[in-house]
């Protein structure tokens, strides 16, 4: 049925293809028509902005504009390339970008596993619930709460403390390597964990209960049920996810940084995103390294998401294209 | 069927299932699944109450004594010394709380409808057989792929006249190709016989798309709709370089950042008034209690929409 139903579908497509234009164009002029806002939207915000790249090869100035500045070709990239301010904001951002990926993998699924083995339904709705809710507060809120939290006197900072006898100082401000990427990764996982189990707890809620049974039945304790029934089940889903979130890894969050970092600890908290705003906005503008980091940027995030995508329709056979 | 009946009925439907997909056997439970059990609940229990404590943290502290705090050290389990508004009492009585409330209100709504307008609109033009549903789809995808990044985008949008203006925080970043293909994905799914009986009665692209499809579209626009609104509800960045000078437009973000950031500023006055020293802990209570009061009504919504279109936010 499914089959037929795709088959159908291309030949429609198919059929359409083979239409002269001038009945495609009496046919679905109107749809035409009404794509034209679309088109307009994506013309002024996306496309236009892309000519921007221009300016990484200028020596942009802004009386001149974009088209009549001095082409400078590679000069920026060349600058961009041996100041030391990018190539730590290239290694941080790929450290950060690796954590993110590796360590966030696991929470929600462990935590997925977990909602799913707690029978006693009324405290899981319960916990489920709250769980969500880091994820729904805004970033700004997220930022000052950590910045409260493992500041000097701060509850985390004093419990590190009398546990570990940690020194009682304020973390954020603190550039020995991994501190300020171990307080990142921890806060993304404190704010994605509950929600990101949700795809997962669904998954494991639609496996065949017969299945578990016979397991059951057949003296599979629960540890071993877990191991070879739902883990193997969520192992599509969860590639899925972790493929998509490569794409977008580049991304994710950069205005928390911007919060959060100060000059005394560029060294290891300064980003790709942040160095580029900080060449456009910050006190020492300069638009020809932003748009040339901000080009490097995307390129290396087109790069990453053709990968993943690419992966992704391989292994799972789904992709967003 | 009244929509009390259907809910009722949706209720049972649900039980129904419930029990179904139950083991129907009765597992004897062993002392060590029972101890597994205790485990596994106190283990939720502890996370939850990690993913609450900041919350309830800044909620005692924002009614505590203003100078009894800044000698407090660690969490605010109860509030320190008397309990007091004061803290509330100043922040309202500046009118910029409120005025950040209505901006965000307007930004999220606007920003959102326009957004689903658009990825309705997308999804049903990008579904149809067309010539061009090929070049259209790559027309979206390309946008995906390639970004002028954060300074052209400016540029454009100053050039536009859009700075200074609460069109620039409503406009742009609406909507992207991403929710656009997303939408389009499962405006495909809907069966081509409905379309095909539509056409046959008469029916335009308008009540096609809104009346034959959207209904089946609902729980995807509902999943793009919601993240748009977190999207905008969130974002402090956008205004804080296309309105910077212009404080009436700033949205509830803007004013959180700028007062958390300048928290311990009122100390360096001769002579400090100490529930100064609660606004930061206010702001981000009055920042966080409406969605957290809303949570409850859309929560269950969102999370069957997440569950349908398989997308994380």
């Amino acid at each position: 049925m499914a089959k037929q139903k795709k088959q159908r579908e291309l030949s429609d497509t198919q059929l359409a293809s083979r239409v002269s234009w001038k009945r495609d164009w009496k046919k679905n002029r109107m749809i035409y028509l009404l794509f034209l806002p679309i088109a307009i939207y994506l013309i002024i915000f996306n496309y236009i902005p892309m000519t921007g790249i221009l300016m990484a090869f200028e020596d942009y100035s802004v009386r001149k504009g974009w088209f009549h500045s001095e082409w400078v070709g590679l000069e920026n990239f060349v600058r961009l390339f041996s100041g030391s301010g990018f190539l730590i904001a290239f290694r941080n951002t790929a450290i950060m970008s690796v954590l993110n990926l590796t360590l966030g993998f696991f929470p929600p699924i462990i935590l997925a596993i977990l909602f799913s083995e707690c029978k006693w339904i009324p405290f899981r709705r319960f916990t489920q619930i709250i769980s969500y809710v880091p994820n729904f507060i805004s970033t700004v809120v997220v930022c000052n709460l950590v910045q409260q939290f493992v500041g000097k006197d701060g509850a985390i900072t004093l419990l590190l403390s009398n546990l570990f006898g940690l020194p009682n100082q304020n973390w954020l401000a603190d550039s020995d390597i991994p501190v300020f990427w171990i307080i990142f990764v921890i806060m993304n996982i404190w704010i994605g964990m509950g929600w990101g189990s949700i795809i997962q707890t669904t998954t494991i809620a639609n496996i065949n209960g017969d299945l578990i049974e016979a397991a059951a039945l057949d003296g599979a304790n629960r540890w071993e049920r877990i191991k070879n029934i739902v883990i193997p089940a969520l192992i599509p889903i969860c590639m899925m996810n972790l493929t998509m979130s490569v794409g977008t890894v580049l991304m994710t969050g950069w205005d928390k940084i911007l919060i959060m970092y100060m000059p005394s600890t560029y060294n290891v908290s300064d980003v790709l995103y942040t160095y580029t705003y900080r060449m456009a906005f910050g006190s020492k503008v300069d638009y020809g390294l932003s748009t040339a980091s901000g080009l490097f940027q995307s390129v290396l995030g087109t790069i990453l998401l053709v990968i993943s995508n690419k992966l992704s329709t391989k292994t799972t056979g789904y992709g967003l294209y | 069927m009244t929509k009390r009946e259907e809910r009722k009925l949706e209720k049972r439907m649900n039980k129904i299932e419930e029990e179904n997909n139950k083991p129907s056997m009765v597992v004897n439970p062993t002392l060590g699944g029972k101890i597994a059990n205790v485990l596994i609940a106190v283990f939720l229990a502890f996370i939850a109450v990690i993913c609450i404590i900041p919350l309830w943290h800044v909620f005692m502290a924002s009614i505590s004594d203003g100078y009894a705090l800044l000698s407090h050290k660690g969490t605010v389990w109860l509030p320190v010394g008397k309990v007091t508004l004061a803290g509330y009492k100043l922040l309202f009585s500046d009118s910029s709380i409120l005025s950040g409330y209505f901006n965000s209100i307007i930004y999220v709504l606007g920003g959102t409808l326009l957004g689903l307008l658009m990825n309705v609109f997308a999804g049903y033009i990008l579904s149809r057989a067309t010539k061009l549903r090929g070049f259209m789809i790559m027309f979206c995808v390309i946008t995906t792929m390639f970004s002028g990044g954060t300074v052209p985008t400016y540029m454009v949008i100053k050039n536009l006249g859009l700075t200074g203006t609460r069109w620039s925080l409503i406009i742009p970043g609406c909507t992207n190709a991403i929710f656009m293909l997303l939408m389009s994905n499962s405006f495909s799914q809907v069966d081509k016989s409905y379309v095909e009986a539509a056409e046959i009665d008469g029916a335009g692209h308008l009540s096609i798309m809104f009346q034959v499809m959207f209904p089946q579209c609902k729980g995807m626009a509902l999943v793009t709709a919601i993240n748009t609104a977190i999207l905008k509800w969130n974002s402090w960045f956008e205004a804080s370089i296309y309105v910077p000078n212009n404080r009436e437009y700033w949205p509830l973000q803007l004013w959180v950042k700028s007062i958390t950031a300048s928290a311990e500023d009122f100390l360096k006055s001769a002579n400090p008034n100490y529930d100064k020293n609660l606004l930061q802990y206010c702001v981000i209570v009055a920042a966080t209690a409406p969605i957290l009061i809303a949570f409850p009504f859309f929560i269950g919504k969102l999370e069957k929409g997440m569950a349908v279109g398989g997308v994380k936010g």
